[in-house]
């Protein structure tokens, strides 16, 4: 394993996985890649797979078929702690911050699998250096926030792992305007520090300003996939998530 | 500056309460001495607990906090904890009793060496079944654990009742007498140092009650130690929220096992201690009542809060032991026909309720149970509870 990849190479190259939810088969052969420095997004309505696929790379759900590599490595039936360990960080749906923890504690939840404490502070630092608004709430309790500074503790907490690939699910669900354009620019920020990001949205016009890829989901399957300015030129695109036509 | 203010104001807040902690324990090792004079004292001196009472209720607290860790830590629902009580106790009964009359084995141990059956020395019998009921625990454990919530109590409270009913009937394990059935083992050896053997001393009361003042200190340590620790922080993730405690790369099952298994080890050390107090293991006392009572002493004092479990214990283990009896014959002096202890666990379900309207978080609460309860904390709903595109629970002006 070498840590100096190519700079266009495959960090994530899921192969036709077939996730099942008891009888209801919920990934019909799903493939995508994420290369490095890319930001990719994966966007579809509701129930169409997108969060199940999140679910198989983080080692939650297993495929009953397929492969998932990272890095070179298959980690289709590794576990999800070592899937955290070797580098893949996310926020999850709905944030899910701890809320009796403080910010900080938080943060420091997000590198639990972490077992290097020097660099520690310069990550907590470089958080507060992208979420200034934190650094003012880092002894506030986390359930006590808004929406969009929990979001913000979301996207810090997983970037305290020191991820290798960073996965967004939905970080602009539930939140003003405001806030999903600054979440957004973070995560442009983030991405051009390093960290490629697969971005799963429902907020399909902002996922396809960001990213540089997409793949559009339907009932299981990659309906559509491409660069993110054909996907947003497209037709049906534009009739399905865009609300034209 | 203010933030170097309330850093000050908190190292004050802590010295104090370890001049308070050091001043408790001072006073709990003279207790012996001052407790006469104590039930000598008009109006309170009958309420005065006796030394052989604190053993007792030393014993009961250690088994507290160690419920505590898998409750109040990492919250975990458990209604079979009996059954590490009960484990400890017959650990004891095995390496330090006649039971094995063939085997003649002798380690360390104060009796005298023609004496047969095997005999450990009896602190290292506690260690020993500290560590056999960790196993147990873990074993227990591994398959019961990926359940939740409810479930998860109504497995354990099928163990705690499983591990009393098996060594009630496991006089006979293909013809070997593996637990004296009903009867129990007994005797079980006595604690000793040197060659002061506690239970041949006429102060075995005190004896044994300094070691059990040493026993709680050392859970309290322990349970101090591990709150604070990795696995500690790991243990508050998972109660607050699993699916992210699992996204941030904590080992569920591993982590959870572990509370299990040390929770089940604090148990089984003092099962082990309490049936050398006794001199042995009796099938009587294994219950489904004694995981309830001991799970009152929790919520009681405050669920997580170490300070909170003392006080707890102390309380409801003092009413078992002599309080209620205490209570009920100054109310039959008063001429009402009416004896509490026939009530007791009615007094400790009401003493539960009343806290619950008055207190839910305990005497003593936990820090983030306090939160929970009081400023109304709460997690960010599912996506799917909400209404499709609807914002979350907070008000749009807030953002």
């Amino acid at each position: 394993m070498t840590t100096t990849e190519q700079p266009a190479g495959p960090v994530l190259e899921i192969d036709d996985i077939h996730l099942y939810y008891g009888a209801i088969h919920a990934l019909k052969g799903v493939s995508l890649t994420v290369n490095q420095g890319e930001i990719v997004t994966l966007i579809g309505a509701n129930g169409a797979g997108k969060s199940s696929t999140l679910r198989a790379i983080n080692g939650i759900n297993r495929p009953r078929d397929g492969r998932i590599r990272f890095q070179g490595e298959d980690i289709t039936h590794r576990s999800a702690h070592r899937i955290v360990k070797g580098g893949i960080a996310q926020s999850p749906e709905g944030r899910r911050l701890f809320p009796r923890m403080s910010v900080t504690e938080n943060l420091e939840m997000g590198a639990f699998q972490r077992t290097d404490r020097a660099n520690f502070a310069e990550d907590m630092e470089r958080v507060f250096e992208l979420f200034p608004r934190l650094k003012e709430r880092r002894t506030q309790k986390a359930g006590t926030m808004s929406g969009g500074e929990q979001q913000m503790c979301a996207i810090g907490r997983a970037l305290m792992a020191r991820p290798k690939l960073l996965l967004l699910d939905e970080p602009s669900m539930g939140l003003a305007p405001i806030f999903v354009e600054r979440i957004f620019e973070t995560v442009v920020e983030v991405n051009k520090q390093g960290t490629p990001v697969l971005l799963v949205e429902q907020n399909a016009l902002m996922a396809l300003d960001v990213a540089g890829r997409g793949y559009v989901m339907e009932t299981g399957r990659i309906a559509l996939e491409g660069a993110a300015s054909e996907l947003k030129t497209n037709e049906q695109v534009r009739k399905t998530y865009l609300g034209e036509g | 500056m203010s933030e170097a203010l309330s850093r000050q104001v908190q190292r004050a807040r802590t010295d104090k309460s370890w001049w308070v902690a050091g001043a408790l324990i001072a006073l709990g090792l003279a207790y012996p001495f001052i407790v006469d004079p104590l039930r000598d004292l008009p109006l309170i001196g009958d309420f005065v607990p006796g030394v052989s009472s604190m053993v007792v209720m030393m014993i009961f607290t250690t088994m507290a906090l160690g419920l505590n860790v898998v409750v109040g830590y990492a919250g975990l629902l458990d209604l079979g904890y009996v059954a590490f009580y009960a484990a400890g106790a017959y650990v004891a009964g095995w390496l330090a009793s006649l039971h094995f009359e063939d085997i003649t084995f002798h380690l360390g141990s104060a009796v005298s060496g023609d004496l047969p059956g095997i005999h450990f020395n009896m602190w290292l019998v506690l260690v020993l079944a500290g560590c056999f009921t960790t196993l147990v625990g873990i074993v227990i454990g591994l398959p019961t654990l990926r359940l939740r919530g409810d479930y998860l109590a109504i497995v354990t409270l099928g163990f705690g009742e499983i591990v009393p009913q098996f060594v009630r009937n496991a006089d006979s394990v293909g013809g070997f007498d593996l637990t004296g059935g009903t009867f129990g083992i007994a005797p079980i050896d006595s604690l000793a140092i040197g060659g002061v053997v506690f239970r041949q001393e006429s102060n075995k009361d005190d004896l044994y009650y300094w070691a059990a003042i040493g026993l709680v200190l050392f859970t309290v340590f322990c349970c101090i130690r591990l709150r604070d620790s990795r696995l500690g922080r790991a243990w508050v993730a998972i109660r607050e929220d699993e699916t992210a405690a699992a996204a941030m790369g904590v080992p569920l099952m591993r982590t959870k096992t572990w509370s299990y298994a040390i929770g089940a080890f604090f148990g089984g050390v003092a099962g082990a201690f309490f049936a050398s107090y006794r001199a042995g293991a009796f099938p009587a006392d294994f219950f489904f009542q004694f995981s309830v009572f001991l799970l009152c002493m929790v919520i009681l004092g405050g669920m997580g809060s170490i300070w909170g479990v003392l006080a707890g214990a102390l309380i409801l283990s003092y009413l078992d032991r002599e309080g209620l009896s205490t209570i009920g014959s100054k109310i039959q002096e008063g001429g009402l026909d009416f004896d509490p202890t026939k009530y007791q666990f009615g007094i400790y379900g009401l003493i539960i309720v009343v806290m619950m309207l008055l207190r839910p978080t305990g005497l003593i609460p936990e820090r983030r149970h306090k939160i929970e309860l009081e400023e109304g904390v709460h997690d960010t709903p599912f996506y799917d509870v909400q209404t499709e595109g609807a914002m979350t629970d907070r008000d749009r002006s807030d953002d």
